[in-house]
C-alpha cells in the first residue's frame, strides 16, 4: 500500500465521519423544524427523529401513511403507546401480522414519540390512566366474563378466533397496555368507549387479569388453562397410559 | 422373591404411612395437591403390593387349564327352549277376545302415561316465534343502565336487553356501531339501523350459543361454540362455518335525547332452526 | 377355622355339587390387554364412591344466591344455587376439591379405558358368537357412560355447562315434528328450562348409574359364563380355557389393580387442576368463552358439529336445521353400525360358527382395516372438537384447519383402511409375525454323551392356516 493511497483513505474516512455528524446534526436540527401552528418541543423533536428513522418509511413522513403501513391520524396515543410497547411496531417485514416481541425503544423513546405523533396527527384515544388497585375484583371478573372472554378465554389464555387470528394471551400485558387494547381496538378487536365500560370497570378488569395470572389454580398444574382438550390428553396420556403401563407389566403377554 | 417380598412390603409400609399423613393434612386444614399425593401414594401403594403379591410371590399357582363348559348347545335343546317359550303365548293368544282386551287394555294405560309426561313442560305454543322485544321498548345493557348513542364508538359492541327483561335469555341482542352508510341493507331494513347502529340477535342460529366474539376490524360476529361466522354489515348472513340461517335484526331508533328503543321484535325467529320455522 | 365353617355353611345352601369351589377354582385368561375392562370397572366403582361424596354437597337450583365464599373474584356476584353449593364443594368443603377432582378425572380415565376395551374387543374378534350379547351390553355401557359423562358436566351450572345444555337443546329442538315440543318437555319450558338441573341430576345419580349397574352386572355374568376368549398357544384349545384361577392369584391382582386405579385418578385428582368453574364464572345466557369444550367422548360429536356444512332443508313449509345430521342422525348411525357389527361381519364373512380363540389383527385384516378406519374418523372428529386450541398450539390458522380436518375426516379412515389392510395381509401371508421368535433349538445333553437337538414350537402362533380369514 502507497503513502499516498493510504493518505487518501484516511481523508475519505474522515470526510465520510464528519458527513455522517453532519448528517445526524442536521437531522436533529431539521426535526425541530416547526410543527404546522408551534415549534416542536425537546422530546417531540427526538420523537421525530426516531419517527422518521424507523416509522415513516410505511406510515409516511407525516403520518398520512402508504401502500404499506396505515395512516396514523386519528388513531390516538393508546393505539401508539401499546403497538410500541408491546414491540409490535415497527415491523420489520410490513406484510406480517404484528405480535408481541420485546419492545424496540425504551419507554422515555416511546413516550417521545407518541408526543411527536399527537403533535401532527392528532385525535383518538388518549393513553387511559389504569390503577388496578383502585379497581374491584368481583366487578372485573363479571365484565370481564361477560365481555372479553368470547376471544380471550375464560383464563384469559387467548385463543385463535379466525380469520387467520389470535387473541392474544394477556399474560404478558401490563395493566397500562390492556387499558389501550381496550379504548383502541388493536387489529381485528372490538373498541370499548368510557360510555360502555368506565374508568372503573377498566381498573377492575385489569386488576382482575392481572390477578388470575398468579391465582385460581387451587386444583393443581393449570395445563393451559385450556379447558377440556388437555384434560382429555391427561387423561388419555397420563392416566390411562399409567395404567396400560400396569397391566402390560402385571400380566401375562399370551 | 426375596426382592418382590422386599418391594410388596415397602409398598404396603409407604400406603399405610400416606394414609396416616392424610390425617395429619386434613386435621391441618387439606390441601388438595398433598391430598392428592398422599391418596395416590396410599391407594397405588396397596395396589402395588397386592399385585407383586400375587405375580410374584405366589409361585405355587400356575396356569390351570380347565374345560370351558361352554359349547353351541344341541339342537333339540334349542327347539325346546324355543317351543317353552312359544307355547306360552299360544296358550295365551288361544283365547283370542281376552288376549284382544288385555292389548288393549295395555296400549290405553300406556296413552294414559303421556298425561304425567306432559306435566314435564310448558306448551311450546308461539313463544319460538317472539321474544320481550315489544314497539318503544328502550334498549339497557347488562347492568341495567340505558344504553344511549354516546355507549358506542365506531367499532364498538354491547350486549343490549329490554329495559323489562335485563339477561333474558331469548331477547339479547348485540348492539355493534359501523361507520355510517357502511351497511348494506334493504331500505326497509336499513330504517332499524340509523347511523351504523344496527342490532342483532346475539343467539346463534345454529346451535343457540351466545355470540360472544366480534372481529370488528372485518365486521364479522362469531360463534365461539361452533365457528359460524356472520357479515355484520351484511344482514348478518352466515359467510363462514355451519349456521344456515343469517342473524334476526332488531330493528331500533335513536330517540333525540339519545336513548334508543325498539321499533319491534326481531324480523326473524331467533335461535336454531326447528320444525315449525316457515323457510 | 371359622372362615371355613362359613364357606361350606353356604356352599350347602347353594349348590349341592362344590358352587363355591367350582367358581373360585374358576380360571381367567390373563393376558394384559383383557385388563382394560377392569380399569373400566374399577373407574366406575371410585366415581360412584367419589360421587355419593359429591351428592351429600350438591344442590340442584337455579334458585339465584350472593356468593359469599372465599373466591374472591365471585363475592357478591349472583349465581345459581347449584353453582354455590360446587363453589363451596370446591373451597371450603375440606377434602372436597380433592374429590370432585377424582370424579372428574375418574369419568374421563373410564371413558378412556371403555373406548380401549371396546378398540382390543374389536380388533381380536372377541365379539364373535356367541358373544355377540356382551358387545351389544359393551355399547349399551358405552352409551350410558356417554350420557353420565354429559349430565355431570351440566351440573355445575358454570359457563361450560349451559354451553353444552344450549347445543343439547338446540338439537333437541331440530328433531321433525316433536323437536319443539321434546325440548320444552325436557327442559321444562323455554332455554334455559327452569327445571333442567333437578332433572339431570336425576339422571346423573339415579338412572343412567342404575343402568350402568344393571348392564355392568350382566356384562360380568355373561362373561363369567361364557368364560374369556384367549389367544391362540401351544396347548390351547377351543374347548380349554388356560389361565389363573381366581383365588387368591386372580383376585388379588386383581384388587390390586383396582386400588392401582383409585392411585393413578387419586393422582390426576390432586396435581391436576380439571373444570376450574370459578375461572369460566356462573352460567349467563349472554356469554360464551374461547375455548369452549366438552370432555373428549363428547368431543368427537362436537368436531361433527363444527365440521358439517351448513345444510337446512325445507319441506312442505317445516325446516329441518343444520343439528339434524350431524347431531342425531350421524352418531346414531355410528353407534347402529357399532352395535350391529358382529352381526353385520358375520353375514359377510358367513361365520356362523362359535369361536373361543381371539384373533390377532392380522388374522383379520378387512375387520382390522375397518376397525382403524373407525380409529381414524374419531381422532380426526375429536381433533376438530378443539380445533381452535390445537390449531393455536399448532400455529395454524383455524379456518384453513378446519378445511384440513374435513379433508382427513375423509381420506383418513380411507387411508388407514387400506395401510391396515395391507400391513395386515402381508403379515398374516408370512409364516409368522416378524417380531416372534423363530422356532428356537435347544440342545440336551443325552445319555450317550452327546446332544440331542430339540426344537420348541413359537412362543406365538400366527400361522395363517390355522383359520384363514373368510371373505
Amino acid at each position: 500500500m502507497s503513502a499516498v493511497a493510504g493518505s487518501e483513505t484516511a481523508v475519505r474516512r474522515r470526510i465520510l465521519r464528519y458527513g455522517l455528524l453532519l448528517a445526524v446534526a442536521g437531522q436533529i436540527l431539521w426535526s425541530f423544524r416547526p410543527a404546522p401552528g408551534r415549534a416542536l418541543t425537546a422530546q417531540e423533536a427526538a420523537g421525530r427523529a426516531l419517527y422518521e428513522a424507523n416509522c415513516s418509511t410505511c406510515h409516511g413522513l407525516q403520518a398520512e401513511g402508504s401502500g404499506s403501513g396505515p395512516s396514523l391520524h386519528g388513531v390516538g396515543p393508546a393505539a401508539v403507546d401499546f403497538m410500541l410497547s408491546t414491540g409490535r411496531m415497527p415491523l420489520a417485514d410490513p406484510a406480517a401480522q404484528p405480535i408481541r416481541q420485546p419492545p424496540r425503544f425504551d419507554p422515555q423513546e416511546i413516550a417521545a414519540i407518541v408526543a411527536y405523533l399527537t403533535a401532527i396527527a392528532p385525535g383518538g384515544p388518549g393513553i387511559p390512566e389504569v390503577d388496578p388497585q383502585a379497581g374491584a375484583l368481583p366487578r372485573g371478573a363479571q365484565v370481564f366474563l361477560n365481555n372479553c372472554s368470547g376471544c380471550h378465554g375464560a383464563g384469559a389464555i387467548g385463543d385463535s378466533v379466525g380469520g387467520g387470528q389470535i387473541a392474544p394471551s394477556l399474560y404478558a400485558s401490563s395493566a397500562r397496555q390492556i387499558g389501550e387494547a381496550v379504548r383502541f381496538g388493536p387489529g381485528v378487536m372490538p373498541k370499548f368507549a368510557t360510555a360502555d365500560l368506565s374508568e372503573q370497570d377498566l381498573n377492575s378488569i385489569a386488576r382482575y387479569v392481572l390477578w388470575i395470572r398468579d391465582h385460581g389454580d387451587r386444583g393443581g398444574l393449570q395445563l393451559g388453562r385450556v379447558g377440556a382438550v388437555a384434560e382429555g390428553f391427561v387423561a388419555v396420556v397420563i392416566g390411562l397410559g399409567l395404567l396400560l403401563v400396569v397391566i402390560r407389566l402385571t400380566g401375562s403377554k399370551t | 422373591m426375596r426382592r418382590a417380598t422386599l418391594v410388596a412390603a415397602v409398598s404396603f409400609g409407604a400406603a399405610t404411612l400416606a394414609a396416616l399423613g392424610l390425617f395429619v393434612v386434613y386435621i391441618a386444614g387439606g390441601q388438595p395437591q398433598v391430598e392428592g399425593a398422599l391418596l395416590f401414594v396410599a391407594l397405588a401403594g396397596l395396589g402395588a403390593g397386592l399385585m407383586v403379591w400375587a405375580t410374584r410371590l405366589m409361585p405355587g399357582i400356575g396356569q390351570v387349564t380347565q374345560a370351558r363348559r361352554h359349547a353351541p348347545p344341541p339342537p333339540e335343546e334349542k327347539e325346546a327352549a324355543a317351543e317353552a317359550m312359544a307355547g306360552g303365548v299360544e296358550e295365551m293368544s288361544r283365547r283370542r277376545l281376552l288376549f284382544r282386551l288385555l292389548l288393549g287394555a295395555a296400549g290405553a294405560l300406556g296413552l294414559a302415561a303421556i298425561f304425567p309426561v306432559r306435566s314435564l313442560g310448558r306448551a311450546p305454543g308461539a313463544s319460538l316465534f317472539r321474544t320481550e322485544w315489544r314497539a318503544g321498548q328502550r334498549l339497557v345493557d347488562v347492568d341495567g343502565n340505558l344504553v344511549t348513542r354516546d355507549t358506542l364508538d365506531v367499532d364498538s359492541f354491547t350486549t343490549v336487553f329490554p329495559e323489562d327483561a335485563v339477561g333474558s335469555g331469548d331477547s339479547q341482542a348485540v348492539l355493534i356501531r359501523v361507520a355510517s352508510g357502511s351497511l348494506q341493507l334493504p331500505a326497509d331494513r336499513l330504517v332499524g339501523a340509523p347511523d351504523g347502529y344496527v342490532a342483532y340477535s346475539k343467539i346463534c342460529t345454529h346451535a343457540g350459543c351466545a355470540l360472544a366474539l366480534y372481529l370488528a376490524e372485518v365486521h364479522q360476529l362469531r360463534c365461539p361454540c361452533h365457528q359460524s361466522t356472520f357479515d355484520v354489515l351484511n344482514g348478518a348472513r352466515p359467510v363462514y362455518g355451519p349456521a344456515a340461517r343469517p342473524l334476526p335484526q332488531l330493528p331500533i331508533q335513536i330517540d333525540p335525547d339519545g336513548t334508543m328503543r325498539a321499533l319491534s321484535d326481531f324480523t326473524a325467529p331467533v335461535g336454531p332452526s326447528f320444525w315449525d320455522l316457515p323457510p | 377355622m371359622i372362615v371355613r365353617r362359613w364357606v361350606e355353611g353356604v356352599d350347602e345352601r347353594l349348590d349341592g355339587s362344590s358352587f363355591i369351589s367350582r367358581n373360585l377354582r374358576k380360571v381367567f385368561p390373563d393376558h394384559w390387554a383383557f385388563m382394560l375392562g377392569e380399569i373400566a370397572l374399577y373407574s366406575f366403582l371410585l366415581l360412584v364412591l367419589t360421587g355419593t361424596f359429591l351428592s351429600f354437597f350438591y344442590l340442584a337450583s337455579h334458585q339465584p344466591v350472593t356468593y359469599a365464599g372465599p373466591y374472591q373474584p365471585l363475592q357478591g356476584q349472583t349465581v345459581s344455587a347449584a353453582y354455590d353449593s360446587v363453589m363451596r364443594l370446591s373451597f371450603e368443603v375440606r377434602a372436597g376439591l380433592v374429590m370432585r377432582q377424582m370424579h372428574h378425572w375418574a369419568a374421563l380415565v373410564f371413558m378412556a379405558a371403555i373406548i380401549a376395551h371396546l378398540i382390543r374387543v374389536f380388533f381380536t374378534g372377541a365379539f364373535r358368537k356367541p358373544r355377540e350379547i356382551s358387545w351389544l351390553i359393551g355399547i349399551g355401557l358405552f352409551l350410558s357412560g356417554i350420557g353420565a359423562g354429559f349430565t355431570g358436566y351440566s351440573l355445575p351450572d358454570d359457563a361450560l355447562s349451559g354451553a353444552g345444555l344450549r347445543i343439547a337443546y338446540s338439537i333437541i329442538l331440530s328433531i321433525p315434528f316433536v323437536g319443539t315440543w321434546l325440548a320444552y318437555l325436557f327442559f321444562g319450558g323455554e332455554f334455559p328450562g327452569p327445571d333442567i338441573l333437578n332433572r339431570l341430576l336425576v339422571l346423573h345419580i339415579f338412572i343412567i348409574p342404575l343402568a350402568i349397574f344393571t348392564l355392568l352386572g350382566a356384562h360380568l355374568a355373561v362373561v363369567w359364563h361364557q368364560t374369556h376368549t384367549q389367544f391362540r398357544a401351544p396347548g390351547r384349545t377351543e374347548d380349554t380355557v388356560t389361565g389363573t384361577p381366581v383365588w387368591p392369584k386372580f383376585a388379588l391382582k386383581s384388587i390390586g389393580l383396582a386400588f392401582t386405579t383409585f392411585g393413578v385418578i387419586a393422582l390426576l385428582g390432586g396435581l391436576f387442576q380439571v373444570n376450574p368453574i370459578w375461572l369460566y364464572g356462573p352460567f349467563v345466557p349472554y356469554s360464551t368463552a374461547s375455548p369452549s369444550q366438552p370432555d373428549y367422548y363428547i368431543g368427537w360429536l362436537e368436531g361433527l358439529l363444527r365440521l358439517w356444512p351448513n345444510w337446512e332443508f325445507h319441506v312442505f313449509g317445516h325446516t329441518i336445521g343444520e343439528l339434524l345430521l350431524p347431531g342425531l342422525v350421524v352418531p346414531g348411525l355410528v353407534f347402529t353400525i357399532l352395535a350391529l357389527w358382529p352381526f353385520l361381519e358375520a353375514r359377510l364373512s358367513g361365520d356362523h360358527e362359535w369361536h373361543h380363540f381371539a384373533q390377532h389383527p392380522r388374522e383379520a385384516p378387512v375387520r382390522s382395516a375397518f376397525g382403524a378406519a373407525g380409529v381414524a374418523f374419531f381422532v380426526v372428529l375429536v381433533l376438530a372438537g378443539g380445533n381452535d386450541v390445537v390449531a393455536k398450539f399448532l400455529g395454524i390458522e383455524v379456518d384453513s384447519f378446519n378445511t384440513i380436518l374435513r379433508l382427513a375426516l375423509v381420506l383418513g379412515p380411507i387411508l388407514s383402511g387400506l395401510v391396515t389392510y395391507w400391513i395386515c395381509r402381508d403379515l398374516r401371508d408370512r409364516p409368522l409375525h416378524p417380531l416372534a421368535a423363530p422356532p428356537s433349538v435347544t440342545f440336551r445333553r443325552n445319555a450317550a454323551g452327546g446332544f440331542d437337538e430339540i426344537e420348541t414350537e413359537p412362543p406365538v402362533a400366527g400361522h395363517a392356516t390355522e383359520e384363514p380369514d373368510r371373505r
